[in-house]
C-alpha cells in the first residue's frame, strides 16, 4: 500500500525544517560562500560523494523507514540531497548571494557546499523530529534495530561529527585559536574532549536516549568507546579542515592544533549522534 | 527484493533530485576538466563618470580571466587633468576565477575633464 501524499508532504516539510535548523549557521557564514568558489571543483565532487556515503549510512541505521531495503535507502538519500540543493539554492538567493553578475561556477560552488550540510540536516530532521505516529509506525522494527552494528555506530557518529564540525570549520577563528593559544591549552582541549565524550556516552542521560552502559561493563570498554568516538571526531575534523583548505601552507603543528580545536565540536556531534540517533 | 512503496509525490521528488544531483556533479566535473592552472589575470574597465552630490563617481569593472580566485584585489585609479593629479583606490574582497565584480571610485574634481588610468596594485592567494 502506498503512503498517502499528505503524509509524505509532511515528512518532506519536517525534513526541510530540520535541514534549516541544523544548517542555518553555515548559510549565514560568508567564509562558506567564499569556500564555494575558492575550492577546486574536483574537491567539491569528492565532498558530495562523501556526504552521500554518510547519508546512506545514516539512513540505513537510523532512518525513518526502519524496514527499508537498500534501494529505498538509496532513494531516500538521493531525495535528501536533492532537497538540500533546492533549499540551499533558495536560501542563498534570499540572502542575496546569487546575483546576475556571478558566474555559474561561483553559484554552483556555493550551492553545493551549503547543500551538503542542509542534506544531513534534512536526513536527521526527517527521522528525529518525527511525531508520535511516525515513531509508532517504525516502533516494532526500531526496537529490533536499536543494536546498531559497529559500522552503523561509526556512520552515525560520522554524520553527527560532520554536522557539528562543518558549522565552525570554515571560520577564521579555528586557525586563530590553533596558532595563538599555548600548546598546553590545546592539550587541555584534548582532555576536555575526551571527558565530554565519555560523559555523554556513559554518564549523562539525555532524554530519549539509552546509555550505552550495560550491566557488567568494564572500564576497558568505556575507554574503548570513548576513544572510538574521539577518533571519528578527529578524522572528520581533519577531513573537513582539509576540504576548506585549512591545511594549505601551514606547519604540521598548526594542522594538528586546528584538528584538535575543531575536534571538540566534532566529538560533541559524534557522541550525541551515537546516543540520540540509535 | 520487496516492492518499494512510493506515491507519485515521492517519485517526483526522487526524479527531480536525481536530475539536480546529476547536473551539479556533471557541471562540476566539466568545470574541473576545463579548469587550468592559470594565475589570476585581472582586467579593469573604467566606465563613464557620473556626477553625484559633491563628488564624482567612476564605475570600475574588474574581471578575472585566470583559473584561480584572487583575494583582496587592490585597485588604484589616477585622474590626470592638466598638471593636477588625483588618486583614488578601492579594494575588492574576492574576485572569483573567471568572475567579475563592479565597484566605484570617487573623485573631487570632474573626471570628464581629464584622463583616467586604472591599475591593479596587488592581490593575494585566498
Amino acid at each position: 500500500m502506498t503512503p498517502p501524499v499528505t503524509d509524505s508532504l509532511r515528512e518532506y516539510a519536517r525534513g526541510i525544517a530540520g535541514g534549516l535548523m541544523f544548517s542555518l549557521p553555515l548559510l549565514y557564514t560568508m567564509e562558506v560562500w567564499w569556500a564555494g568558489f575558492v575550492a577546486d571543483p574536483l574537491r567539491l565532487i569528492l565532498y558530495v560523494a562523501t556526504v552521500f556515503v554518510l547519508l546512506l549510512g545514516y539512513n540505513h541505521y537510523a532512518g525513518l523507514h526502519h524496514d527499508a531495503c537498500w534501494s529505498e535507502v538509496v532513494i531516500d538519500s538521493v531525495e535528501e540531497m536533492g532537497l538540500g540543493i533546492l533549499v540551499a539554492a533558495g536560501m542563498l538567493f534570499l540572502l542575496g548571494q546569487i546575483e546576475t553578475d556571478h558566474t555559474a561556477v561561483e553559484i554552483v560552488g556555493k550551492i553545493t557546499i551549503e547543500a551538503m550540510t542542509v542534506a544531513i540536516g534534512i536526513s536527521i530532521g526527517t527521522s528525529q523530529l518525527g511525531g508520535d505516529e511516525a515513531k509508532a509506525k517504525g516502533g516494532a522494527e526500531a526496537s529490533a534495530k536499536t543494536e546498531a552494528s559497529f559500522g552503523g555506530q561509526l556512520a552515525i557518529a560520522g554524520c553527527g561529527a560532520v554536522l557539528f564540525a562543518s558549522n565552525v570549520a570554515p571560520t577564521e577563528e579555528i586557525l586563530l585559536i590553533a596558532t595563538e593559544s599555548h600548546l598546553l591549552k590545546i592539550l587541555g582541549l584534548v582532555l576536555l574532549s575526551l571527558t565530554i565524550t565519555a560523559s555523554i556516552l556513559y554518564y549523562i542521560e539525555f532524554s530519549g536516549s539509552r546509555p550505552l552502559e550495560r550491566a557488567g561493563e568494564s572500564i576497558l570498554s568505556v575507554v574503548m568507546g570513548t576513544m572510538v568516538s574521539y577518533a571519528v571526531a578527529l578524522a572528520v575534523s581533519a577531513a573537513v579542515l582539509w576540504f576548506f583548505g585549512r591545511f594549505e601552507e601551514v606547519a604540521l603543528l598548526t594542522c594538528v592544533a586546528q584538528t584538535v580545536v575543531l575536534g571538540l565540536a566534532a566529538t560533541l556531534g559524534a557522541s550525541a549522534g551515537r546516543l540520540l540517533l540509535q | 527484493m520487496k516492492k518499494i512503496k512510493k506515491n507519485w509525490l515521492e517519485w517526483t521528488v526522487f526524479a527531480l533530485s536525481t536530475v539536480l544531483i546529476a547536473s551539479v556533479i556533471g557541471f562540476l566535473a566539466y568545470e574541473s576538466a576545463m579548469l587550468g592552472e592559470a594565475l589570476p589575470d585581472i582586467q579593469l574597465q573604467v566606465g563613464t563618470p557620473e556626477a553625484r552630490t559633491g563628488y564624482f563617481a567612476v564605475p570600475i569593472e574588474a574581471s578575472n580571466r585566470g583559473d584561480q580566485t584572487a583575494e583582496g584585489v587592490h585597485i588604484e585609479v589616477v585622474l590626470r587633468s592638466g598638471k593636477e593629479e588625483e588618486r583614488s583606490d578601492i579594494e575588492i574582497q574576492f574576485l572569483p576565477r573567471r568572475g567579475r565584480r563592479e565597484a566605484w571610485v570617487t573623485f573631487k574634481t570632474d573626471p570628464r575633464a581629464g584622463t583616467l588610468e586604472a591599475r591593479v596594485l596587488g592581490y593575494e592567494k585566498p
